[in-house]
């Protein structure tokens, strides 16, 4: 259907774009909804008053018109013939049995799905000759939208849904906005998850913290004070309000706030986490390069072969041997971690970044592999290029973009891995607060700590995706398809 | 250098990789050349700067073996550029190369295997791997004689390892005269029953070789097998997957063996006459600090490593794959649903969650599974899903709808058997990160209960030790890296082989 011409031709640019956008989002069921949601109350105001315009209709005439000529027309009887032979010679074809009523039934909803498919297109070939369209709802609607008055009074009332459709009038705000809303619903289910397995887990914390000998009050007491005697969905309403707010009330152990202890931990891992992330894209991206520009050599093999040496050891191995060899040994480094010293960082970070560093490098070589041997490199190659040129010119830029949607996953990997990493260099980053609170178990501040590395990981790879829209013509021009 | 001369020498580069022997040999050469320097460095005693004679005879033996290497690598190498073929004489030196066993020198042997075989099949291979295992396994056995006490069922499950090591040399025998890539005679079905027997002792060869028996037996009727010789051609040509798959199965068997020769008290029970003990031949690799022998505990530990890193392999492999299937091939709906909610999982990081599950449920062996598992569910989704999404798209699925078939016939009949490669790589390469997890939380006091002998227990209590006995910590390490090494392997190799068209 051609709604999209008849946008008013004298009204104020803003107000065609909003005409416009209404008519696109009318095609998916999920914007419709929240458009209906959001602009409530001037769906009800339209929608009384569509009631009182609809008597004058056309198109309900010319439909009844024609049904009346069409149904039980020499014509549908003959289709109705036509589709029962069809049938039978299928069934006959085929060797099945014969049921008349089947064919009955199967011939006659066939021919009722032609007749109507006809009756629709000969009333919108009519109606065309008239010079009218179909009058619906979402047309009326549709023509309100483009008139200034309409807009302005209803300005108001319609705020929010308005916003909605400005917001998505603009592919690159639209896409923003889409992944931004798929996020929050993301972060919620984690919560909801997490909370969800620590709440039914069958070990009691008050028992675990209190001691065996503690009385029924004592424990009564304790549930009270962290809200553990309410019922699940109020508990988890208060954790999923707490992690938006900052406020996740008091551990179990300790009586420390949740949120500040974790605020004080964040801040080492996520350090730690970002040098690691540079230091191995540095090393990584060279050396895949590299790998890829002389496949199959002597230097290639061997870098593989470390990177998967790097890929297999185990994080905790490789920093005891570490502490073994340059803490007790050497003794060039501190073995354990202490914020003040600087040389007291390097092994964590070595040690964290080994495997990110042997996936990307992996990963640069076979994108880079992949790369070489596609249409526009040979393209550029014949239009005389060097060999330098192509490489970095088309060869890397194209490389680059499935590299950093690994290293966005590798990221979340790395935030996990930390964990361990921690525990053996004796850092009080977040991970090491997860696993030392798992024990009793500290619900509020492990889900604290989870949800929170989630919310940063889910926000990492937002930044990613967006970048990408930027940088990446394929992704731009996809976008505006809707 | 003149450009016809680099030329030249490209063109002898290119000849030279695309002939297996030649990169086979080279192989082999470099790991033994390895090998003879990790023995040399380790024959000498740094405190007292003297010469242990045992390990410097074993180096200098090793050395030998990698010199002569060298030589027949140098003659491939003329033996093909002059006459495009590996010569009958050359191919004889392989004999020489086998006795490289007595020297504990597997690169050089397994490579003499292949060499003296004119063409060599993917049955011939495994049932050289097949005798290897069986040797490595007797040996590892064998060093129980230097303990106080055996189990009662050592000596005569050491002997029957010995009649079955003979058996399997008649059944390699045997496949070297009379099994080559032509189809095969029905009357050779009868290797299937020596081939179970040995398949109990939990050699995987020999499961291998009896399914290429099977295939080459019935290969004029169906066309479906066709691919298994292709495929196990290109995995057997490449020796670090060979490598990485006789370590995975030798770490399988001896699972199994050590049900019989091994005596699990050893391992668990305290013994606090003989705490941390250093590595002795009694004590191999050691005692810990409850007097524990290290050696037993590695030995039954590879058990617990490999159960849970397949299990957490496996079970969200098939979850996943079944979501990812039912996304992948009903509407946009069921997909939006289906992804949106395993979205949810991905966010957090497999450790993470993994640690949350632990912490609600107790860490065992059986949460511990189900902790990794869920983790990973997304991924498998995922790469199932973009399989299926290629996959439905194939005529033979129209023509399928065409004829009548039902959904769940066309899903488990012909789309999912053919989009199974690529999670077949993917749940190869994962199992060592799984192995990893399993020891990395282990490690945490989150995995497995501290008194059952895992990699990763042994490495934590190794780690309190670290600065006096620092050997309790780093050979299970090793043991670790190898697991995962050799399944990394592994899974390239297949992914080589299989060659799945979707990332």
């Amino acid at each position: 259907m051609s709604h999209t011409q008849t946008i008013e031709r004298d009204s104020p640019q803003f107000i065609k774009r909003i005409q416009y956008t209404y008519n696109k989002m009318h095609h998916r069921p999920m914007y419709l909804y929240a458009l209906f949601i959001l602009g409530l109350p001037v769906y009800i105001f339209t929608f009384i008053f569509y009631l009182f315009r609809k008597k004058d209709d056309t198109y309900a005439k010319l439909k009844k018109e024609l049904e009346d000529e069409l149904h039980g027309s020499e014509y549908s009887r003959q289709m109705l013939e036509e589709f029962k032979k069809q049938i039978r010679d299928k069934k006959a074809f085929f060797n099945e049995t014969i049921d008349e009523q089947e064919i009955n039934t199967l011939a006659r909803s066939w021919t009722d799905e032609q007749i109507n498919q006809e009756i629709a297109q000969r009333v919108d070939e009519q109606l065309k000759i008239l010079g009218k369209e179909k009058q619906t709802y979402f047309r009326f609607m549709y023509h309100l939208l483009g008139k200034p008055l309409f807009v302005y009074l209803t300005l108001i009332p319609g705020f929010l849904m308005y916003g909605l459709i400005y917001i998505y009038s603009n592919p690159f705000v639209k896409y923003i906005f889409d992944r931004l809303l798929m996020t929050v619903f993301v972060i919620m289910g984690v919560i909801i998850f997490v909370f969800t397995v620590l709440y039914i887990s069958p070990f009691d914390p008050a028992a675990n913290i209190l001691g065996e000998t503690a009385t029924k009050e004592q424990i009564a007491k304790f549930n009270t004070i962290h809200g553990l005697d309410k019922s699940y969905i109020f508990q988890l309403f208060d954790s999923i309000k707490g992690i938006f707010t900052f406020n996740l009330g008091l551990s179990f152990e300790g009586n420390e706030d949740v949120a500040e202890s974790i605020m004080n931990r964040f801040p080492i891992t996520m350090k730690l986490a970002v040098i690691s992330l540079v230091m191995a894209m540095i090393i990584a991206i060279p050396i895949g390069i590299i790998s890829a520009t002389m496949p199959n050599s002597f230097l290639d093999y061997s870098f593989m072969f470390i990177a998967l040496i790097g890929l297999s050891i185990p994080n905790f191995w490789q920093g005891l041997i570490f502490i073994l060899m340059f803490a007790i040994k050497l003794q060039w480094l501190p073995a354990t971690f202490n914020p003040a010293n600087a040389l007291s960082m390097i092994m964590p970070i070595i040690v964290l970044g080994t495997a990110l560093t042997a996936s990307v490098a992996r990963m640069t070589r076979s994108s880079m592999l992949e790369i070489i041997h596609e249409d526009y490199m040979m393209t550029a190659k014949s239009k005389g290029l060097s060999n330098r040129q192509v490489l970095w010119k088309h060869a890397i830029r194209n490389a680059m973009i499935p590299i950093i949607t690994v290293i966005g996953l590798l990221f979340a990997g790395m935030l996990g891995g930390a964990a361990v990493t921690e525990k053996v260099f004796n850092i009080s980053g977040i991970g090491s607060y997860i696993v030392d609170k798992q024990f009793i178990p500290d619900i509020p501040s492990i889900m604290a700590g989870v949800v929170y590395v989630a919310i940063t990981i889910s926000l990492v790879n937002v930044i990613i995706d967006i970048m990408y829209a930027f940088f990446d013509p394929r992704i731009r021009s996809k976008m505006k398809e809707y | 250098m003149d450009k016809g001369k680099k030329e030249r020498i490209n063109n002898h580069s290119i000849v030279l990789k695309g002939t297996p022997i030649f990169t086979q040999a080279n192989f082999a050469f470099v790991l033994s050349l390895v090998l003879f320097i990790i023995l040399l460095l380790s024959s000498i005693n740094y405190t007292t700067g003297t010469i242990k004679p045992v390990m410097f005879g074993l180096a200098l033996t090793n050395g030998v073996f990698t010199l002569f290497q060298w030589f027949i690598t140098r003659k491939i190498k003329k033996d093909i550029l002059a006459d495009g073929f590996v010569k009958k004489s050359t191919r004889r030196f392989g004999y020489i190369q086998i006795i490289g066993l007595l020297a504990g020198n597997l690169f050089v042997v397994v490579f003499s295997f292949q060499l003296v075989k004119k063409e060599p099949t993917a049955e011939y291979i495994f049932a050289c791997y097949m005798i290897l295992t069986q040797l490595v396994m007797i040996a590892l056995s064998a060093l129980n004689v230097f303990k106080p006490y055996v189990t009662d069922l050592f000596p005569i499950s050491m002997l029957a390892m010995f009649v079955l090591t003979g058996i399997q040399i008649a059944v390699l025998i045997i496949i070297a005269r009379y099994v080559d890539q032509d189809r095969l005679s029905r009357k050779m079905l009868f290797l299937l029953i020596p081939l179970i027997l040995i398949t109990l002792t939990g050699n995987i060869f020999a499961v291998l070789i009896a399914l290429g028996l099977l295939v080459k037996v019935n290969k004029h009727y169906n066309p479906k097998t066709g691919k298994w010789d292709e495929i196990w051609g290109i995995i057997t040509r490449n020796s670090t997957a060979m490598l990485g798959m006789f370590f995975i199965v030798l770490m399988f068997s001896i699972s199994v063996v050590s049900l019989f020769t091994f005596d699990y008290a050893m391992a668990i029970e305290n013994n606090y006459s003989a705490i941390l003990q250093q590595p002795t031949l009694e004590y191999p690799l050691g005692t810990d600090n409850f007097g524990r022998d290290v050696y037993s505990r590695m030995i039954f530990g590879a058990r617990i490593s490999l159960v849970v890193g397949i299990a957490s392999t496996l079970v969200p492999a098939i979850i996943g794959g079944i979501l990812g299937a039912l996304a992948g091939y009903y509407s946009e709906k069921a997909d939006n649903i289906i992804m949106r909610l395993l979205d949810v999982l991905y966010a957090v990081p497999g450790l993470l969650l993994a640690i949350a599950i632990i912490a609600a449920f107790g860490a065992n062996t059986v949460n511990l599974i189900i902790a990794l598992s869920v983790g990973s569910i997304p991924t498998y989704a995922r790469t199932m899903r973009a399989n299926v999404l290629m996959v439905s798209n194939y005529e033979f699925v129209d023509a399928a709808r065409a004829l009548g078939t039902g959904d769940r016939e066309i899903i488990f009949r012909y789309i999912v058997p053919n989009s199974l490669s690529p999670m077949i790589v993917k749940a190869t390469l994962t199992i060592g990160t799984a192995v990893i997890a399993t020891s990395s939380l282990s490690y945490l006091g989150l995995g497995v209960e501290p008194h059952i002998p895992e990699w990763g227990n042994i490495l934590k209590v190794g780690s309190t030790f670290l600065e006096t006995h620092s050997y309790v910590a780093i050979f299970p390490g090793f043991a670790i890296i190898a697991l995962v090494l050799s399944f990394n392997f592994l899974g390239d190799a297949l992914r080589d082989a299989l060659d799945p068209k979707v990332d």
